[in-house]
């Protein structure tokens, strides 16, 4: 077994707006291993960026508050760091990629001021040094490290998100929490940057967070997976676990609304509803009024996660004995 | 069967500061009455674009359209709003194609009151909630606005309102792009029943590998304006042979455990259609470039019954 290098405990934020509480993470628990890659899967509004964000301690208060949980970072509470400390593990120890590349840049900066920055700041290194750095860099990504005095607008989408990954990655981070890295991007070029991503990755043994709605992704790079909806984890597992013994009816629902690339499937099956108002969660599980297979005591009651078998975590009471169905 | 849709040669460029931008270049379609033509391209191939100018959103620059038969080219704006009711349109982004200051209700009945298909207030009424009942919306949302409403029910208002005029085609620009899995699956499933249910035909345009595989009869597949690959759904995914096309499958993550390993990389990125070199569009990126891919240009031809491809070297390539 791996050392743990993150672990988020009991995780709740919760965004308060015109007196209403929306409850964005529920009292999530997820470990990250050293040199680990780690899917999250979820849909819109399921709190994957709120998770990532909360990492960092960057959730915008107000209107947003992690009221409950700890985030351990090699055995230190990120959240009860000053906000000087802070500064010093974001884009250092831990760094982000973000889903927009367009917006991401500086559009008023060069890329090489841009990357030259993060190293100057965090490892005190002399302005030309830290040229020599970046440009550096800008070639482990794949791009010309002659274009180190370009502005973003005279790259394309792709290479500004190779410029992003470059940045985040420029003073070795022991994290990278990636969000969305490649959902602006074509298929051919996204097909570049996890490519790039999943070498760099394995060269500098730096642990992934890898947020995406698309499970193509994550059984491409990563080896475990988490899914959430509505702000819980309701599945966890390795992908081979979660992928080809599917257990929660909503990860289950993910897998057949997808259309198959190999296969012909004349009708697809979607998960029936929308996602329940983060507003106004049901009592019980938040997915009974979705599920297929649900049962009285889902909406009574909300299930515990349990292990269904070598660390494969699964929040549903079909596989909680006892029940209707035992 | 019929041919609802036939395109030749059509050609759409743009004056741009730096020259002419080829958006589309030369394609030529057709599409059978009940029938689905799937687009399939990255982003700047110009599949928007020969969707729009398809329905007269955009002029074209050269090339003739046919729609049942009849030469709607050069028709005048008389012609043309007569014809509007057949041809819709159901745009990518269904945040900012509905307008927000118009409830679901207002939104809907608009192409019905335009086009003064319903004057009576009651029959409108009625007509409004019998199309909010065929794209599953239910009738307590009529004086919603869109704000209100989720991105599925928000493409639902836009599938409605497509649906208004009873239409015989529909150009589909991207319709499920913006909306997650689950969501997708139910707008993609709603779109096959009422192309059962209404007979309607569908041009659907998409970046979305998986859709268009679910969706169409046929697929045309566009490079930078051009026609690349153009043959029915079945026969691509089995038997793909332009080279752009083989790496675009290839590109697509699949969600199973070790699916595939091995990355064909497609080097570089699609170059400007601003002034386009000759030769083959592809050529800076294509693994088996030659000499002639750069000076000439590919014709568009059938290599085998049905299945058509533009590139010099298909036979070597695919040793047919």
């Amino acid at each position: 077994m791996r050392d743990t290098l993150l672990e988020i405990k009991n995780l709740k934020v919760i965004y308060s707006t015109d007196g209403k509480v929306v409850e964005a993470v529920n009292h999530i628990d997820l470990k990250i291993h050293k040199g680990e890659a780690l899917g999250l899967i979820g849909e819109t509004g399921a709190g994957k960026t709120t998770t990532a964000l909360s990492i960092l301690n960057l959730i915008p208060n107000p209107p947003g508050k992690i009221v409950e949980g700890e985030i351990c970072y090699c055995g230190q509470n990120l959240l009860k760091l000053s906000q000087r400390d802070m500064r010093a593990v974001r884009g250092n120890k831990i760094s982000m990629i973000f889903q927009d590349p367009m917006t991401a840049l500086n559009p008023v900066m060069t890329v090489g001021d841009q990357i030259a920055e993060v190293i100057r700041l965090h490892q005190k290194m002399p302005r030309d040094e830290a040229y020599i750095k970046a440009q550096e860099m800008l070639e482990t990504v794949g791009i010309p490290g002659n274009r180190l005095k370009d502005f973003p607008h005279q790259f394309s989408g792709g290479m500004k998100q190779r410029v992003v990954i470059a940045i985040s990655l420029a003073c070795n981070p022991e994290l990278l929490i990636a969000d969305e890295p490649t959902t602006a991007l074509d298929v051919t070029i996204q097909e570049q940057v996890l490519d790039l991503m999943e070498k760099l990755q394995k060269e500098f043994n730096t642990s992934l967070l890898m947020i995406t709605h698309d499970l193509g992704v994550v059984a491409e790079v990563c080896e475990t997976v988490a899914i959430m909806y509505a702000g819980e984890i309701v599945e966890y597992g390795t992908i081979e676990q979660v992928y080809n013994d599917t257990k929660h009816p909503y990860t289950r629902g993910l897998f057949d609304s997808i259309p198959k690339f190999h296969e012909d499937v004349k009708r697809l099956k979607p998960i029936k509803g929308q996602m329940p108002n983060p507003a106004n969660l049901p009592v019980g599980c938040n997915f009974a009024d979705r599920c297929p297979d649900v049962m009285p005591r889902c909406r009574e009651s909300e299930p515990v996660v349990i292990d269904v078998g070598e660390n494969h975590l699964v929040k549903c009471y079909k596989y909680i004995g006892g029940g209707d169905q035992a | 069967m019929s041919t609802l849709l036939e395109v030749k040669n059509l050609k759409k460029h743009f004056k741009t500061p730096n020259g002419m931008l080829h958006a589309v270049d030369g394609v030529s379609l057709k599409i059978e009455t009940q029938k689905t033509l799937g687009v399939v391209g990255e982003s700047g191939c110009g599949k928007s674009t020969l969707g729009r100018t398809i329905v007269h959103l955009l002029p074209k620059t050269s090339g003739e359209i046919y729609f049942e038969g009849e030469d709607i080219t050069n028709i005048d704006k008389t012609a043309l709003k007569a014809l509007r009711p057949n041809m819709q349109m159901i745009f990518q982004d269904p945040y900012s194609s509905l307008n927000p200051r118009m409830s679901v209700f207002q939104t809907i009945s608009e192409p019905l009151v335009i086009n003064r298909v319903e004057t009576d207030r009651s029959k409108l009424t009625k007509r409004v909630f019998e199309l909010m009942d065929i794209v599953g919306l239910s009738a307590d949302l009529a004086n919603c606005f869109p704000h209100e409403l989720d991105g599925g029910r928000r493409q639902r208002i836009g599938v409605a309102r497509a649906l208004a005029l009873k239409p015989k085609f529909i150009v589909c620009d991207e319709p499920v792009s913006a909306l997650d899995v689950s969501i997708q699956a139910q707008i993609l499933n709603l779109m096959q029943d009422l192309q059962d249910e209404l007979g309607l035909t569908y041009l659907f345009i998409t970046h979305d590998l998986s859709v268009v595989k679910h969706i169409s009869d046929d697929i045309l597949v566009m490079y930078m304006g051009k026609m690349v690959e153009y043959t029915s759904s079945s026969q691509l995914f089995k038997n793909r042979l332009h080279p752009y096309t083989k790496a675009l499958l290839a590109a697509v993550p699949i969600a199973e455990v070790g699916a595939k390993k091995e990355r064909s990389l497609l080097k570089g990125e699609i170059s400007s259609p601003v002034n386009p070199k000759p030769g083959c569009r592809f050529a800076s990126r294509c693994a088996y470039v030659k000499d002639k891919c750069r000076t000439e240009e590919p014709v568009f031809e059938a290599v085998t019954e049905g299945h058509y491809v533009a590139c010099h070297y298909v036979k070597e390539i695919n040793q047919l």
